[in-house]
């Protein structure tokens, strides 16, 4: 009896600290933007205000315009999905869960045309933006992030 | 009325006198076995009282150690607890605490020193690797670095090949 009371609070303290690291379902914005220079720049979408300030800053540009975007929420890690504008994709494939984020493959099409390809480990506190090829006066960027 | 056996106890004892003392022996059938089944059973008697020889108390003293065993009872009473027993004294609740939050701290600074070794990259989002199709954009270079105040990762290629700008429609 007295055993068992000890096993119980043994028990109990571990199954608390386990709490703290169980992981939980995240949801993935994945977006296809145009960043570009104009007279009067429309506001940041409200996806990209938590890093607005540095893309303005690394790019040089003052509109940033969502033209394709997808939200997924990553269950398992192995979740796939496509984020698409009318001539581009972004692929996205989650490969699993790393301890900080997860791992996921990323293709951007050109219609039918794989311009780049690149595996990353996606943190959950650090978003990805890939700067893509010039489009008339502007710029493709893609962006994703853990939300 | 005595009976037989109850005359015949107070006979070996020498408590039969007078007319019944007289009544009784001449009951007798064979008085002289009697007298030597008396005198047997007399020996016995006084031969366990000195074996076992257990003191008889009187009644002062009997009385005497009834009361100071009742007095030793009250007295031993009230250390012993009114309630229920349990194995959670104070003592043993305060290290089953202090166990408890020790294994609660170390299994806390084992699960954080898993997820940071201590370098402030792994919370960054980590480039593995990356490649553009060479056919389709030959002077593509590749760059990658980290914008530390919103910990932005950045893949920055250069060199794909530009397009129209109906290809930032929608």
């Amino acid at each position: 009896m007295h055993k068992q009371r000890l096993i119980f609070t043994i028990v109990f303290a571990l199954v608390m600290s386990a709490t703290v690291s169980l992981p939980a379902a995240q949801m993935v914005w994945s977006g296809l933007v145009i960043a570009e220079n104009v007279p009067e720049p429309a506001p940041m979408p409200p996806e990209l205000t938590r890093i607005g300030q540095t893309l303005k800053e690394l790019f040089g540009y003052n509109q940033f315009e969502v033209i394709g975007q997808s939200t997924k929420t990553l269950r398992t890690g192995q979740e796939d999905w496509l984020a698409s504008s009318k001539y581009f994709g972004l692929h996205v494939d989650a490969r699993g869960e790393t301890p900080v984020g997860y791992l996921v493959d990323l293709k951007l099409y050109k219609e039918k045309d794989l311009l780049l390809e690149t595996e990353t480990k996606l943190s959950k506190r650090s978003p990805l933006v890939i700067k893509g090829p010039l489009v008339g006066s502007g710029q493709l960027l893609l962006v994703l992030m853990v939300q | 009325m005595k009976t037989f056996e109850q005359k015949w106890t107070a006979w070996v004892d020498g408590e039969l006198t007078g007319k019944e003392l007289a009544e009784f022996e001449a009951a007798l059938p064979d008085k002289a076995a009697a007298e030597a089944e008396k005198r047997d059973a007399q020996k016995l008697g006084a031969l366990l009282k000195q074996e076992l020889g257990a003191d008889v108390l009187s009644n002062e003293e009997f009385f005497s150690h009834q009361l100071r065993e009742r007095l030793a009872r009250e007295s031993a009473a009230p250390q012993r607890p009114v309630g229920r027993s349990t194995w959670w004294t104070v003592r043993r609740l305060a290290w089953s605490g202090a166990v408890s939050l020790a294994i609660f701290v170390v299994s806390t600074l084992f699960v954080l020193r898993e997820n940071n070794p201590g370098e402030q990259s792994q919370y960054l989002t980590q480039i593995l690797n990356a490649r553009v199709d060479p056919a389709v954009s030959p002077n593509a270079t590749i760059s990658i670095f980290d914008s530390k105040d919103d910990r932005v990762t950045v893949l920055w290629v250069e060199g794909l090949q530009s397009l129209p700008a109906d290809y930032a429609a929608k």
